[in-house]
């Protein structure tokens, strides 16, 4: 057999192991026989769980969203100065774990927060939520639409101006035309990641149940695993549409930016829209900030003078074993999973043929799986095998609940480089992985170095597949939070955030840098180029 | 002795013919353009030909041996295309001694001949460029020293100078020919440009919809075209272009 075979073959039996085999074992574990989904859906709980999500969801979705549109087309429709700083800044929320976020505002808003003392201020419950959603997931929002502008022609532009269209029909006609399905697309995803989210609301939510923390509670607390994956189907729904949404709607933008869009002139426009700019990313940079301010104050509340008792406490507390299991578990899951979401792109972009196009469609739809139903999943699947327990399942969950991306990454970029390399390779006698290792993995190293941030990056802050999957011996960084948010030693939580975003911005700062230096070299070859 | 034979070549995806039971030789050291419309079945013969698609029925035969089943490395064929497929990342002399290195396990003389053949296509002022460097002739230039520096025993083109501009055609369509007749060596050219096909082949093939409508000497097909196919296809073209002369300066042609 040849090994361009081997390899597509060893890539589906590690999709289902992975995917395929936890889902559906998990499908059919659950106990249809008495009236318990009758009993559930009927029940007052659920009934309010459902509806507070579909609350809370809906408006921070609609907040998200045109929040994110407004700043995208700032950054690429006005003359708003530092547009790359600016980029990074709206990026920052993505580098901490969605508790955080709650964490954040109960540190401003909470009963003793910062904010509270100068006006009364009761964000516990839906606002919260709401508000924590919106700033945990427009970075999000704001990535698809921002990509969304990169990929318009901007020649059609010219065109409307020569037809004589005015500016709201040439919004009309060209933008939306354009950014439907980014706008849609971020729509869909931002609504899925905020529903399946339990961070958030399980920081800053009080009493409001939503739909994810109320299967959080029947898993950790009433180890009730069949109406936890009852609830899980429900969260299933929003992500299986999302993702079909995605995956067979047609996308009009897919001009490589290379046409700049000239800004027209227009001071006030400019003004206004970098004075809202700056404030957004404020909000951000203060909230972030609060961290700092809680982890170096002794008490909030009673003595706010300079101290270090709390990181004393969280190092005398196995920090060092914390930091380590997440630094372990993120580095093997960018390695792993961007070994393994390349050679799974090489083989559907540049390998054609039937089980090519069904391993691009298994790969991308564990994008319709929240981590929270992954996680319990493998909890159901796995824990009479030898890896449970281990740091094996960990690394595995958080693979394959982040390898969609990555891997539509690499999709991307191999299918731009030329596509005789390897017929070249075949002719001239050079052996296959000779001609990867040489040629195809220079031409995309810039991808395999995003691949693997984002997985460090997401595996780093990540709660939600890997929260019934730990033990006391592989539990990661971020669940400390949990444990220090709910017993309200918010110093000690506000440390353990810090930690995690100063790692994750050393990861993506090394990486910008080596980026950067590579672009200002001046390398002689350029990639991607339609020529070559 | 006869370079290469193809003998009731077909290939069908499904209902649709793509080549028909096609049979024709190529001798040794001619230079064969293989011409036709876009659709009309010529890449993917070229791709037969080379070993990169399967026939479904039919054989090809290189000197008198069967190599339909054998894999593309095994043919001794080199190709040149289109869009070039240098190595973005490797110079120009890097990206002809690449394979020929790893072929003569010899760094040194692999890099020796590679520069002979640089020399040759006028590329020897351009070692250390990097193929965004280079212009389109450039590129092409060294796509050819790549496969010439293998000592394949037929080279196939698939639509080389699409990519050029006229002048740039011209110069290297000379090149082309004069290294053909210095190394001898059996090329295939597959194109879609009458005027290429007949300034540099000893016969032309012309092909639509999976059949050979005619293979000839350049000099027979345009005399005598063997039906009104052949005769719209590949006279009417020359026979504008004689007309906006015409126009032009004013004198019958």
């Amino acid at each position: 057999m040849k090994k361009r075979s081997k390899l597509s073959i060893f890539i589906f039996l590690f999709l289902l192991v992975s995917v395929v085999f936890p889902i559906f074992n998990m499908l059919l574990k659950i106990d249809w026989s008495d009236d318990s989904f009758q009993k559930l859906i009927t029940s007052t709980a659920f009934k309010n769980a459902l509806f507070n999500s579909l609350f809370v969801t809906s408006i921070a979705t609609v907040i998200s969203v045109s929040l994110s549109f407004f700043l995208a087309y700032t950054l690429n429709r006005t003359n708003i100065k530092h547009r790359s700083i600016l980029k990074l800044l709206i990026s920052l929320p993505m580098l901490i774990p969605s508790i955080s976020h709650g964490l954040g505002l109960i540190n401003l808003f909470g009963v003793n927060g910062i904010v509270t003392h100068f006006f009364n201020f009761n964000i516990i419950g839906s606002t919260g939520i709401i508000l924590g959603s919106i700033i945990y997931s427009f970075p999000v929002a704001f990535l698809i639409i921002d990509d969304g502008y990169f990929y318009m022609d901007n020649n059609i532009y010219n065109a409307a101006e020569v037809l004589g269209m005015n500016k709201w029909q040439t919004f009309k006609t060209v933008t939306l035309c354009y950014l439907k399905k980014p706008l849609l697309s971020a729509f869909f995803a931002i609504f899925t990641m905020i529903f399946t989210d339990y961070g958030v609301p399980l920081a800053v939510g009080g009493k409001y149940l939503t739909l994810p923390v109320f299967l959080y509670k029947e898993v950790i607390g009433l180890l009730d695993y069949s109406k936890g994956t009852m609830i899980g189907l429900f969260l299933l729904i929003p992500a299986l549409i999302s993702f079909l949404f995605d995956t067979f709607f047609k996308n009009y933008g897919n001009v490589d930016g290379n046409q700049k869009y000239v800004v027209k002139e227009n001071k006030i426009r400019d003004i206004v829209a970098t004075i809202i700019v700056y404030l957004i990313i404020g909000f951000v940079i203060v909230l972030l900030g609060s961290f700092i301010y809680y982890a170096f104050v002794n008490n909030v509340m009673l003595d706010k003078s300079f101290s270090l008792t709390h990181w004393e406490y969280v190092s005398s507390n196995n920090l060092s074993q914390y930091v380590f299991n997440s630094i372990f578990i993120s580095i093997m899951v960018a390695i792993v999973g961007t070994i393994i979401g390349y050679f799974s792109a090489y083989v559907t972009a540049r390998i054609k043929g039937k089980l090519s196009k069904f391993l691009h469609l298994l790969t991308i739809c564990t994008l319709a799986v929240p981590g929270i139903v992954l996680g319990l999943s493998y909890t159901i699947s796995f824990n009479e095998s030898f890896i449970y327990n281990t740091f094996v399942i960990l690394i595995m969950v958080n693979i394959v609940h982040f390898i969609a991306t990555p891997y539509l990454m690499a999709y991307n970029a191999l299918l731009k480089v030329n596509q005789n390399y390897e017929v070249v390779a075949k002719t001239c006698n050079i052996p296959m992985y000779k001609i990867i290792i040489d040629v195809i993995i220079p031409c995309t190293k810039k991808t395999i170095r995003e691949m693997m941030v984002y997985l460090f990056v997401n595996s780093m802050v990540t709660i939600s597949a890997v929260t019934f999957l730990f033990n006391s011996k592989t539990m990661p960084l971020s669940l400390l939070i949990n444990n220090y948010e709910g017993n309200m030693m918010l110093g000690e939580a506000a440390v353990i955030s810090l930690i995690i975003l100063v790692i994750n911005a050393f990861v993506k700062i090394i990486i910008y840098v080596i980026n950067r230096k590579e672009d200002r070299r001046k390398v002689k070859y350029e990639f991607n180029e339609e020529a070559i | 002795m006869v370079s290469l034979k193809v003998e009731n070549l077909s290939k069908t995806y499904g209902k649709k013919t793509v080549l028909n039971n096609i049979s024709f030789e190529v001798k040794d050291g001619e230079f064969l353009s293989i011409l036709g419309p876009s659709g009309c079945g010529k890449t993917t013969l070229l791709k037969m030909i080379i070993g990169i698609e399967k026939p479904t029925s039919g054989e090809i035969i290189k000197n008198g041996k069967k190599i339909t089943k054998f894999d593309s490395s095994k043919r001794k064929m080199g190709i040149v295309f289109q869009n070039y497929a240098l190595f973005p990342n490797m110079t120009v002399l890097n990206n002809v001694s690449y394979a020929l290195q790893l072929k003569l396990k010899n760094k040194k003389r692999a890099r020796e001949e590679s520069i002979k053949i640089l020399k040759m296509v006028n590329m020897e002022e351009h070692l250390n460029k990097y193929p965004s460097e280079l212009s389109g002739g450039q590129m092409q230039r060294v796509a050819v020293a790549r496969t010439l520096a293998l000592k394949p025993d037929i080279i196939l083109f698939d639509e080389p100078m699409s990519a050029l501009d006229a002048d740039n055609r011209l110069v290297l369509r000379k090149e082309l020919k004069k290294i053909q007749k210095q190394f001898n060596t059996t090329m295939i050219y597959i194109t879609h440009d009458q005027e290429e096909a007949f300034s540099l082949s000893d016969r032309v093939m012309v092909m639509r919809e999976g059949n050979i409508e005619q293979l000839d000497k350049p000099n027979t097909i345009f005399n005598h075209p063997k039906n009104e196919y052949v005769k719209q296809f590949v006279t009417n073209h020359l026979i504008e272009k004689v007309r906006s002369i015409e126009r032009c300066t004013g004198i019958d042609l």
